[in-house]
């Protein structure tokens, strides 16, 4: 990568050359290339939120970018003491900042293949009252966007000589299920409320089971 | 982190065994504070679903039965693992089984923030769903502790294998000390219990009989309850 970490040249890496800013990050860490990185990832939730709360208009378009920003740095704080962890158990020899870099490009790119999709969930948004069908299909988007992300971790776990890749991919599936329970904590993000965040505590699959139901008895 | 604490985690071999060839009291003191720590830090969010005084006491409790466990196995681990051919000294066996220790401790520590999340979320003791909120809690709390438990223990038979050149002593000496500490560690943790705090009971430092009764008469009378 060219001496100073600009936008676009960041951009052209994350996508076309990834091993790259994992070598930099390893061999060559400053602190402008992770920030970029970030920047990417928060603006890519950001501009996703919008088509998020387009579905239910109004406050929701600032509440659901708000949320889903806020959810994913909180996700992220959350994991990356157990991600260092497991980096090191893979027998990787690096550092907090590297694998901290690492992580912030998984979620960059991931955020970046969510704005692919923007348009895509723009029209399903505009041609269905289902929240469940909405909330389905905004996982199954993100999902697609964030394996490809956390394939980052497996090739920083390739080119950093791990010997053990199965802790990666172990900590990539933690790290699903906090973004998922982290949506639930900070719900409603699709739908509306009259709350910014809810007063009752339920666990992701608990709430996912009801919003089926709900969703089957309006019908 | 400090490239020993490092070395732990990537199951460093050789610069294990080297560290472990001269051990030193600053050594031992240094792996049982992160015990002491990892250990502590990870139990507070054990009891946090109980309450904050549970909390307290389960951070407490928790280093404790490593410890008591450690040292009341110390002999017999150390005497076990020359019988078995292992090459390592008392002062050794316990270094090595620390290290171990060590290594749970801080998989513990960077899964607390986890457990914390897994509690904020989970219903609370005076809500209708406190049962399902336990059960949350006990499941979460039995898979990270297994999890670090299997880790903590692959990284020791490697260094096992390193220092005893066999596969076949490696694997005994490991089993055996397997063996004993979960035998010994169960029972210190059900003189010690409670660490999640039932719902119905109320918050103590230790039940008010912790001598009566033992882990095996418990798991006994349960299975009885179950089957006849």
């Amino acid at each position: 990568m060219p001496e100073r970490a600009s936008p676009p040249n960041v951009l052209e890496a994350l996508l076309k050359y990834p091993g790259r800013i994992i070598h930099e990050l390893q061999n060559n860490w400053r602190a402008a290339l992770p920030l970029w990185l970030l920047s990417f990832a928060l603006f890519g939730m950001l501009a996703y939120g919008v088509v998020v709360g387009s579905f239910s208009g109004g406050t929701q378009l600032w509440i659901a970018p708000a949320k889903i920003a806020m959810g994913t740095m909180l996700s992220i704080l959350i994991c990356l003491p157990s991600l260092y962890i497991f980096t090191c158990l893979s027998g990787i020899d690096t550092q907090f900042r590297t694998v901290t870099g690492v992580l912030f490009a998984a979620i960059s790119l991931g955020a970046l293949l969510l704005i692919g999709f923007a348009p895509i969930a723009w029209i399903f948004s505009q041609s269905t009252d289902s929240v469940a069908f909405m909330a389905a299909l905004h996982i199954g988007l993100w999902a697609i966007g964030i394996m490809f992300g956390l394939r980052l971790l497996e090739g920083m776990g390739h080119l950093l000589g791990g010997s053990a890749r199965n802790h990666l991919k172990f900590w990539s599936v933690i790290f699903i299920v906090v973004c998922l329970q982290m949506m639930t904590t900070l719900r409603p993000i699709v739908g509306t409320s009259d709350r910014f965040l809810p007063s009752e505590k339920k666990f992701f699959l608990s709430h996912w089971a009801e919003t089926l139901r709900d969703e089957s008895a309006k019908k | 982190m400090s490239n020993p604490l490092k070395a732990l985690l990537r199951g460093d071999a050789d610069r294990l065994s080297e560290l472990l060839g001269k051990p030193t009291a600053s050594m031992l003191a240094g792996y049982a504070g992160v015990v002491l720590i990892g250990s502590g830090v990870y139990g507070f969010t054990l009891g946090l679903w109980r309450a904050p005084l549970q909390a307290l006491y389960t951070a407490i409790k928790f280093p404790l039965v490593i410890f008591l466990t450690c040292l009341g196995n110390g002999a017999i681990n150390g005497m076990l693992a020359q019988i078995l051919g292992s090459g390592l000294s008392f002062r050794q066996t316990a270094v090595a089984i620390l290290m171990s220790f060590a290594i749970a401790a801080i998989i513990l520590a960077g899964f607390a923030p986890l457990t914390l999340f897994v509690w904020f979320n989970a219903p609370p003791l005076e809500s209708n769903g406190a049962i399902l909120g336990h059960s949350v809690m006990l499941l979460t709390h039995v898979f990270v502790i297994a999890l670090a438990g299997v880790i903590a223990n692959s990284r020791l038979l490697g260094l096992l294998r390193k220092i005893s050149g066999s596969e076949k002593v490696a694997r005994a000496v490991l089993f055996s000390w397997l063996a004993g500490n979960l035998f010994l560690g169960a029972q210190i943790a059900w003189n010690l219990r409670p660490f999640i705090g039932s719902p119905k009971l109320a918050i103590e430092f230790l039940r008010s009989d912790p001598l009566r009764g033992n882990f095996y008469e418990a798991v006994w009378r349960a299975l009885r309850h179950l089957i006849f």
